[in-house]
């Protein structure tokens, strides 16, 4: 079970210092950049380019890497096989052993897909290694997210980890008084009621009384609110993420403007 | 507006509480799942639940903030399927507005109904950004079916279907148990805590 509350690394770099809202612009116009433009080895660069050394600057190089390798690397090897052999519609085989032949269509379309998904989820995992998710949401909620999908979000990453802590001494509890957790698989669906019914009844039960505090001090009056923190969006990021969108149109275009 | 009157019931103080557990909900038992090694997913029972007693509208930002959050904390390949999440929430919510979650056999065609919408949105989602290939068990029965000469859609539709029930259902009826076991007065809280109560002579 996760130790971090997420992925964010403490660093100071050029990218840790970009306004939160910058970043998930221009992670967004990678992504669907990758997804609608034209080109077999567009995400591919994509990533080469921009996404590898950008994680260099923002001085998360390495665990960039790892990560991305970790989340990725079981689920491509699945698609390439997967496609390689059986991709409708592919002719051209390239070799065959047993009663499978590898074709050209596959593994074209496995490649692409491959790497718009590398695309995508490294896009994320990069903003997500450089953002504190608190500045992230205060940004979002000073540009107009509703303050009650902030306080969900903010809320869910503090409970989360107490409730794995919960869930883990429910866990020891119930193996000292003769739970077993291993063994046939009717066993297993049996186990599951003992460690799921306290845990659940628990954090319901604070459900009522966190409602009443939250409502105690103020939590669904309108107006204004002043943050404690302030987040600097420069002129230079403004400019940045227009010309974000001007990339997206330029490769969605791509498709008419190109024979 | 009768709409936006129909999605401001759903969110009480209450509610905004609840959603929060309700995806911690999703998340820790998600993992639990993962531990005891049993073949479904149950990580959408926080979701139904909210759907059930505050309304399809709460049941499907519940969904999507629990993808959302997913992919934060542990796998951001998770991020594009919040509509399945999505409609899971809502389905919930409106299966149990039409008084499906009074019994638990009303429960049972609830966990099937939003395990046929889960199977029609997440197709799309699969084909068009994995190619109908995720990294889980359903791939090879899709494998097969392609081989056997069907087109990519469907193959990815027909996995689905065989995959989903079980997790829903199983999904549904948790979250069943989950309310009855809270007692009336916590319930009555809720906006539409009147979906799960005994129906008036």
């Amino acid at each position: 079970m996760a130790e971090r509350l997420s992925f964010y690394l403490e660093r100071n770099s050029p990218l840790h210092r970009l306004n939160p809202t910058t970043k998930l612009v221009v992670a967004f116009t990678l992504i669907l950049v990758a997804f609608l433009g034209r080109g077999l080895f567009l995400p591919s660069l994509l990533f080469l380019l921009i996404l590898l050394p950008l994680s260099f600057v923002g001085q998360v190089g390495r665990e960039f890497l790892r990560t991305t390798l970790n989340l990725l690397l079981p689920l491509f090897a699945f698609l390439f096989v997967m496609q390689s052999l059986f991709y409708p519609g592919g002719k051209t085989v390239l070799f065959g052993f047993w009663i499978f032949a590898v074709k050209l269509e596959g593994v074209r379309f496995a490649f692409l897909t491959a790497t718009r998904v590398l695309v995508m989820v490294s896009s994320f995992l990069l903003l997500l290694l450089t953002t504190h998710p608190g500045v992230l949401l205060l940004d979002l909620t000073q540009r107009g997210l509703p303050a009650s999908v902030a306080y969900i979000l903010a809320s869910t990453l503090q409970i989360i980890p107490q409730m794995q802590a919960k869930a883990a001494t429910i866990l020891d509890a119930q193996r000292s008084r003769g739970l077993d957790t291993s063994g046939s698989l009717g066993r297993r669906i049996r186990a599951l009621l003992p460690l799921v019914g306290p845990l659940v009844f628990g954090s319901l039960v604070d459900v009522e009384e966190r409602a009443i505090a939250i409502e105690a001090r103020g939590f669904r009056s309108s107006g204004p609110k002043t943050s404690l923190i302030e987040i600097e969006d420069r002129p230079l990021e403004r400019a940045l993420r227009w010309l974000c969108l001007l990339a997206l149109i330029l490769a969605v275009g791509s498709w008419w403007l190109w024979p | 507006m009768k709409l936006i009157d129909s999605i401001k019931k759903d969110f009480n103080t209450m509610t905004l509480v609840l959603i929060p557990v309700a995806i911690a909900i999703n998340v820790v038992i998600g993992q639990i799942v993962v531990l005891l090694r049993l073949p479904v997913y149950l990580d959408s029972i926080g979701t139904v639940l909210v759907g059930a007693i505050c309304g399809p509208w709460a049941g499907a930002l519940t969904g999507t903030l629990s993808n959302i959050i997913w992919g934060l904390l542990i796998d951001p390949n998770a991020f594009p399927w919040f509509p399945v999440a999505l409609f899971i929430g809502f389905v919930s919510g409106w299966c149990a507005h039409f008084g499906l979650f009074r019994t638990w056999w009303g429960v049972v065609i609830t966990g099937f109904l939003v395990a046929i919408t889960a199977a029609l949105v997440s197709t799309p989602i699969a084909v068009y950004l994995y190619g109908g290939i995720t990294a889980s068990g359903s791939s090879f029965i899709t494998a097969f079916l392609l081989q056997t000469g069907r087109d990519l859609v469907s193959a990815v539709l027909s996995t689905n279907f065989l995959v989903e029930p079980v997790d829903k259902i199983a999904t549904a009826l948790l979250a069943y148990a989950i309310i009855r076991g809270l007692s009336r007065r916590y319930l009555m809280r809720f906006p539409r805590a009147d979906n799960v109560m005994p129906k008036k002579a």
